[in-house]
């Protein structure tokens, strides 16, 4: 799904190297949110690498033009932590904007986010503009907005900061329902939070220090 | 180090200027996207915002201008002239006020509004966020905003100078006596096809310039959003620059 070859940045990646195969959940591990966050423009084309290789569904990307990335994004889902959500759109034209951008057909678009939102426990109104809703409300807008995309690969940016037990096992249960329901979706989380690999049971665990990423058993 | 200074600013215009020309051709080369339904959405809501929602005062306005210009001539020329009367409002209100005043309006009412709104985007990463959707901000938050900002400026100088003229021989007929046809007669003569062009090319010039100008101050702003409103005074102050400069060139070109 993504790999990254030698992949050096100037000041933060030295020769890194990852491998992020189909149907598994893997964890990067960062030690600041500023290196979280440049992992996750790494991953989605928004930063280029100085020198390396990036090959995201098998693709390397690094020469890829404006258009070939934004094909390329169509297959990723993101979920960021402070949901991602645009603030001059309702949440519910929020959830729909990436299919109803992408797709041309938009048939039974309105039942199927009814039912995601109805899966993943969003209670809300969904006829308001984001700003006033709490973060992990926003996130969940997030979640399903990316799950409408059916992506084949799924990236969480920290979604269980801030949240309770209860609410994070429930988060954590769509979650894995979710990767299950496609053959060959994998899961990657973003997150700095060294417990994180515990409760989810990642397949795999990345640690970046010292511009190099390195696997945690 | 004056020189340098000289030089650096030099090349900062130019990059600033070959900027707004590309976020112009780049919404001309997208203008395909509108078949998509929320860029589509965005253009509508533009178009409601920027024209529709300022129609009624742009209309008050070109009344009450109307009524002032042609007062005014008349005060100057003498009751008996309609024919000139009817000429020299043409003159003033399709040649130049019209396409300015909407430009002004347009100015005052969305150039601030569409420079903090993307500067705000762009602080809270909502535009990287849109990339990460694998869409194209260009096509989704520019093109929509410069397309539905020209044609709204269009379609309000069309209003205003139709609003400026009729409010302007009512009041002289109603009030003065001159005759409804005297002024009809005054102005049909004079409404060339030069006169008719030169404030078409004004507006969508003016439309096309403000937009890109707001555009490009708002999609600058970056990291703090104290720049935002440094941004919207900078792009107020340089639309109205840049239409004024546009004003004299164009009736340069067209009538000297």
């Amino acid at each position: 799904m993504i790999t990254l070859e030698c992949a050096s940045l100037k000041g933060f990646l030295d020769c890194a190297s990852l491998a992020i195969s189909g149907g598994r959940a893997c964890v990067v591990l960062t030690e600041t949110e500023f290196e979280k966050n440049l992992i996750l423009r790494i991953f989605t084309g928004l930063t280029r690498l100085d020198s390396g290789k990036i090959f995201i569904f098998g693709k390397e990307i690094s020469s890829f033009s404006y258009s070939e990335l934004n094909a390329a994004r169509k297959g990723m889902g993101i979920v960021l932590n402070n949901g991602g959500l645009i603030s001059n759109l309702k949440v519910w034209e929020n959830i729909m904007l990436p299919l109803s951008y992408h797709s041309s057909s938009h048939h039974d678009m309105d039942e199927k986010m009814i039912s995601i939102l109805g899966k993943i426990g969003y209670d809300d109104d969904i006829a308001v503009l984001p700003g006033p809703l709490p973060a992990y409300k926003k996130r969940l807008a997030g979640f399903a907005r990316a799950m409408l995309m059916e992506p084949d690969l799924i990236i969480y940016d920290s979604v269980f900061e801030g949240l309770s037990p209860d609410i994070r096992s429930k988060v954590l249960e769509t979650i894995t329902a979710f990767q299950r329901q496609k053959e060959g979706r994998a899961s990657l989380f973003l997150d700095m939070d060294g417990r994180l690999p515990d409760y989810i049971r990642a397949d795999s665990t990345y640690i970046l220090k010292k511009g190099k990423f390195y696997e945690r058993n | 180090m004056k020189a340098k200074r000289i030089t650096e600013s030099i090349l900062d215009t130019i990059l600033y200027l070959s900027g707004l020309f590309n976020l112009i051709l780049n919404a001309f080369k997208n203008l395909p996207s509108l078949r998509i339904r929320p860029v589509r959405t965005v253009f509508f809501r533009q178009i409601y915002f920027a024209g529709i929602e300022t129609l009624g005062k742009m209309v008050i306005i070109g009344l009450l201008i109307g009524i002032v210009i042609i007062s005014q001539i008349t005060s100057l020329v003498g009751v008996g002239r309609g024919e000139l009367i009817g000429k020299i409002l043409v003159w003033v209100v399709i040649r130049e006020l019209g396409p300015l005043f909407a430009a002004i309006v347009v100015i005052a009412r969305s150039v601030t509004a569409i420079s903090a709104e993307l500067g705000s985007m762009n602080v809270q990463g909502e535009i990287a966020s849109i990339e990460m959707m694998g869409i194209d901000p260009e096509r989704y938050l520019i093109m929509p905003r410069i397309t539905a900002l020209t044609l709204s400026a269009v379609m309000l100088t069309f209003y205003f100078e139709l609003a400026a003229i009729l409010g302007g021989i009512i009041v002289t007929s109603l009030f003065w006596g001159i005759p409804f046809e005297q002024h009809t007669k005054g102005i049909l003569t004079s409404l060339t096809i030069p006169e008719l062009s030169a404030s078409l090319v004004k507006s969508l010039l003016f439309g096309l310039v403000i937009s890109a100008v707001s555009c490009f101050q708002g999609l600058k702003v970056s990291g703090s959003i104290t720049k935002i409103p440094q941004a919207t005074t900078k792009a107020t102050m340089q639309s109205l620059f840049f239409v004024f400069i546009f004003d004299g060139i164009i009736t340069f070109i067209f009538f000297l």
